[in-house]
């Protein structure tokens, strides 16, 4: 297919590596010399301009592209871009963007896009996964995000690490026998590309990946569950508060996890302790010995290294790591500071532009499983309908409703989110969120 | 030639001009109820016509502007206030009323009003014109919501630059404006404060018809209705409540409670139907904590000192909690007596004189959210002493506060202290060159009372009492106390600085 990648920086190169080959992919930059280097590189076209403007897009003849990736490190252009391609042809839009506030509003489907990647986003998400407790993703957020949607991937077993008993009383057992967080039910069980319906004989497996229903509270329980129990590491400081340093401080947060932040520019560090009232902000720079000693820094559990300079990124976790800290993760900005950061014994080296492109690329490449507000129009729908006064099922409660291979994960009533159980029953004007297979949509909105 | 003088004094008096001149309509109020009592009322009307003919002449004699800067802002709401007090301390001279008959009584007595301080040099209101009577109550209630707050509501020259002057006025470090407009704020804030009164008049109305309360007639819920609401503290009883039932002290109690929060913050809550916006408010939750904490600590001493037991116990300690916190005044039994029979309680009644109300409120005093502030500011000091790195806002319901708001409220409670402290020393030595037999403690009450537009003090100014024994350098000093904490000491104070003046 035609894909239209906007930007040529670091993302969109590692993106162009991985489509380049299988698709007809078209780049487009204001910065000449970069569009040359990528063509004597990979077998792409090139559209020298601003990517934001009408006719520029119509010179990558955007009428026959399937997907158009805005990868720009400037969140606005991506936007416009989406928007006027939107209207210019079919294809489906990609954008990345360091903003969590557009993010959101894409999450509430107010912005009209197809797919939306923040770096920052994933780069936390990966950290806080290294670190045990793996961020939820996140994928569909209804009634003012009082009910949530979520994937986990289900950590395989017997990998060298222990289990808790949370994670036990889950995994491997019939869903009728399993302990299930208040609050939240599984939707959907993805097996190796199968979406199975969660029946009560149906159980979880290492290395499943499950969608969930529930409340936010519901959701942190789950990554709970989810986290590997040997891991878990509840202290951690971030070195560096620039957008990526706080989007990793407020996914830790996120997960009840005691975060503290270090930023060398004084105004930075107060503007983060306004925007983050959780964290403990010190505004210092990582490789003063005295601050470090003072604040006992060595015996936190980890550390996180998200400074703007490869080289000083690393100084300051060898130095950690010399005060005595456990584990260090470092965030990269040149592709081959990775290998330098861990022949260095870094533990972990993030590079938040290969994994935002791989991010986009999984999308590119696969949009059926990766996201679910993608499912429409194939085997799942979610529904969000309001019960009529004359539907058969109102006031019947919930066990005796008929089984229709559908599930009300959970309902509206009042602007409150209700996530009904056996003996609760639905009333008129309830607004029910309902994860269905496709083929019965028909059927469930003519019960309702 | 060089400009030594940088403010627009001119553009200033003439806006001062112009409020005097409205101000002037207020004196029309007693008119009809001088008649109706068969009393002379052509003293309203003479006040009225010099305030009207001394505003038109000022706005005759200078030149005005669109609108007036910051600087100005100050030399204006200062102004407007003294001359305001000014022209009601006018009218009682030329009621002929023996216990108003000197000009530094009269404007103690003025500014007492429409600061709603509620301090009294009259010795025995019960002898007063039915119509003065009134007369007093009504100014504490237009001056509660503030004299440039209902001109900016009424006045259309004020559609612009009014929040400043208003930001200058209104109690409270910071404004919170309801709708986009300052206007339309102020318009709300007192269609609100209106609504309260007629609904506290109704209720003590209903009381004293239905003989709940004997003593209760329309004249009197009137009275106390306009007291309450403001903040006030003038009675016209010479004993305050003592003399009412049990129903009209709680109802009162509550309505002083409500005064003491903040106007935006109720109308949030109850006209846009959001109570839980109430209990989200952290200044609210400490106010309610604070009244209760301290309700209780005196129910205790007085339980304990056998002065009272039960629901009298709880009623009068909630009541002059209530009455002095909120900075009203009132008293439903003369608590200067617990000076000897109970002297914790008459120290915590002085230390109550301290956090005032709610910003935003009718209260004077340092208001409770300044403390709320310099609370959370010394937390973080300690935090930072262990820490030095620590970077940390302080925050006001989850909002971070600029540093220089919080400069500032540490600035004001010091310059409050100061005030107190400088108030309660030069009256002590007044009174010494007088031979008045003034106590320490006495002293420090009334600095406290008046700086904090409370009323009562203690020893002769209890809250039976009079300021009237006060010698005439005490009472002028007081009425500089009274207007320093009516406009929160710094638009006064600035005037005296050089800065103010120069380039």
């Amino acid at each position: 297919m035609k894909i239209v990648v906007l930007g040529a920086g670091q993302v969109g190169a590692a993106i162009v590596e991985a489509l380049h080959e299988d698709h007809h992919v078209t780049v487009v930059d204001l910065d000449a010399a970069r569009l040359q280097a990528i063509s004597y590189r990979y077998d792409v076209a090139t559209v020298k301009g601003n990517g934001a403007t009408r006719r520029v897009l119509q010179e990558t003849g955007i009428g026959e592209a399937a997907l158009m990736i805005a990868c720009t490190s400037r969140d606005e252009i991506n936007l416009v871009a989406a928007t006027l391609v939107k209207k210019l042809s079919n294809a489906q839009t990609i954008v990345r963007t360091s903003n969590p506030e557009y993010l959101e509003a894409w999450q509430e489907r107010q912005i009209e896009v197809d797919f939306m990647v923040s770096s920052e986003l994933e780069t936390a998400r990966a950290v806080s996964q290294t670190i045990g407790v793996p961020a939820a993703k996140q994928t569909d957020v209804f009634a003012d995000g009082q009910v949530q949607i979520v994937e986990f991937d289900v950590p395989a077993a017997g990998s060298g690490q222990t289990t808790t008993d949370a994670y036990d009383r889950v995994v491997s057992l019939p869903l009728k026998e399993a302990t299930i967080p208040a609050d939240s039910k599984v939707a959907s069980i993805i097996r190796a590309d199968r979406m199975l319906v969660p029946r009560g004989d149906e159980s979880i497996l290492p290395g499943d990946r499950i969608i969930v229903i529930g409340s936010p509270d519901a959701a942190r329980e789950w990554s709970r569950i989810m986290a590997r129990g040997d891991q878990l590491l509840d202290d951690v400081v971030v070195f560096g508060a620039g957008a990526t340093g706080v989007e990793i401080a407020r996914v830790l947060l996120d997960q009840r996890i005691r975060v503290r932040l270090v930023e060398s520019n004084d105004e930075r560090a107060r503007e983060v302790a306004e925007e983050l009232p959780d964290a403990r902000v010190y505004c210092a720079t990582g490789v003063d010995v005295d601050f470090l000693e003072r604040e006992r820094i060595g015996q936190a559990s980890a550390g996180v290294f998200a400074m703007r300079e490869d080289f000083k990124n690393l100084y300051a976790a060898m130095l950690a790591r010399v005060h005595g800290i456990g584990f260090t993760i470092g965030i990269v900005h040149e592709p081959v500071s990775v290998e330098v950061f861990e022949r260095a014994g870094i533990d972990v080296a993030v590079d938040p532009r290969s994994i935002t492109a791989e991010e986009i690329v999984r999308f590119a490449h696969d949009p059926r499983i990766r996201q679910l507000a993608m499912l429409e129009g194939d085997r799942f729908e979610i529904l969000d309908i309001t019960v009529r006064e004359t539907s058969k099922l109102v006031r019947t409660p919930f066990k005796s409703l008929p089984m229709t291979g559908s599930l009300i994960g959970a309902i509206v009533r009042d602007g409150t989110a209700i996530f009904p159980h056996g003996g609760d029953q639905l009333e008129p004007g309830d607004r029910a969120i309902i994860f269905t297979e496709s083929r019965r949509v028909a059927e469930v909105e003519k019960a309702l | 030639m060089r400009r030594w003088v940088h403010v627009e004094v001119g553009a200033s008096l003439n806006l001062v001009g112009a409020l005097l001149k409205y101000l002037s309509l207020a004196f029309f109020f007693p008119i009809p109820l001088a008649v109706g009592y068969s009393e002379p009322w052509w003293y309203y009307a003479a006040a009225g016509a010099a305030t009207a003919a001394f505003g038109w002449g000022l706005e005759r004699a200078t030149k005005g502007k669109e609108h007036v800067g910051i600087r100005e802002g100050f030399l204006v709401v200062s102004l407007t206030w003294l001359l305001g007090s000014a022209a009601i301390a006018l009218c009682y001279l030329l009621s002929g009323e023996d216990q108003l008959s000197r000009p530094v009584d009269a404007l103690f007595e003025a500014m007492s009003g429409i600061t709603t301080t509620g301090s009294s040099v009259v010795a025995d209101v019960s002898t007063l014109d039915k119509s003065l009577s009134m007369w007093r109550q009504f100014t504490q209630w237009f001056g509660g919501m503030g004299i440039i707050v209902l001109a900016l509501a009424v006045l259309p020259r004020l559609r612009v630059g009014g929040r400043q002057l208003m930001e200058s006025e209104a109690p409270g470090p910071e404004l919170e404006a309801l709708t986009a407009s300052i206007r339309d704020t102020a318009r709300r804030l007192w269609l609100l404060y209106v609504a309260l009164t007629v609904i506290l008049v109704a209720i003590l109305g209903t009381f004293g018809w239905t003989g709940v309360d004997e003593r209760m007639g329309l004249f009197n819920a009137v009275a106390y209705a306009f007291s309450a609401m403001p903040t006030g503290g003038f009675g016209i009883d010479p004993r305050s409540l003592e003399g009412y039932a049990p129903a009209s002290q709680w109802v009162l109690a509550l309505f002083m409670t409500i005064a003491g929060a903040n106007f935006a913050l109720l109308y949030r809550a109850f006209v846009r139907g959001r109570p839980v916006a109430l209990v989200r408010d952290e200044e609210f939750r400490l106010y309610l904590g604070l009244l209760l904490l301290a309700s209780a600590a005196i129910t205790a001493i007085l339980w304990d000192a056998g002065i009272s037991a039960g629901e009298e116990a709880i009623r009068q300690a909630t009541f002059q909690t209530v009455s002095i916190m909120t900075t009203t005044g009132f008293a439903s039994t003369d608590f200067n007596e617990w000076l000897v029979v109970a002297p914790a309680a008459a120290m915590l009644i002085v230390a109550l004189m301290f956090p005032g109300g709610s910003a935003g409120s009718t209260a004077g005093s340092i208001k409770v959210v300044r403390h709320l502030v310099i609370g959370r500011v010394l937390r973080r000091e300690l935090d930072q002493t262990m820490h030095p790195e620590y970077v940390a806002p302080v925050r006001v319901n989850r909002v971070p506060l600029e540093e220089r708001t919080v400069r500032a409220v540490i600035a004001f409670v010091l310059l409050y202290v100061g005030a107190f402290v400088a108030g309660a020393v030069l009256l002590l030595l007044d009174a010494h060159r007088v031979d008045l037999d003034l106590s320490p403690f006495d002293a420090l009450a009334a600095s406290a009372t008046t700086l904090g537009n409370v009323g009562p003090a203690f020893g002769f100014a209890g809250p039976m009492g009079s300021f009237e024994p006060f010698s005439d350098v005490s009472i002028g000093i007081m009425t500089v106390l009274m207007w320093l904490g009516r406009l929160e000491i710094v638009p006064v104070v600035a005037l005296l600085t050089r800065a103010y003046w120069r380039a």
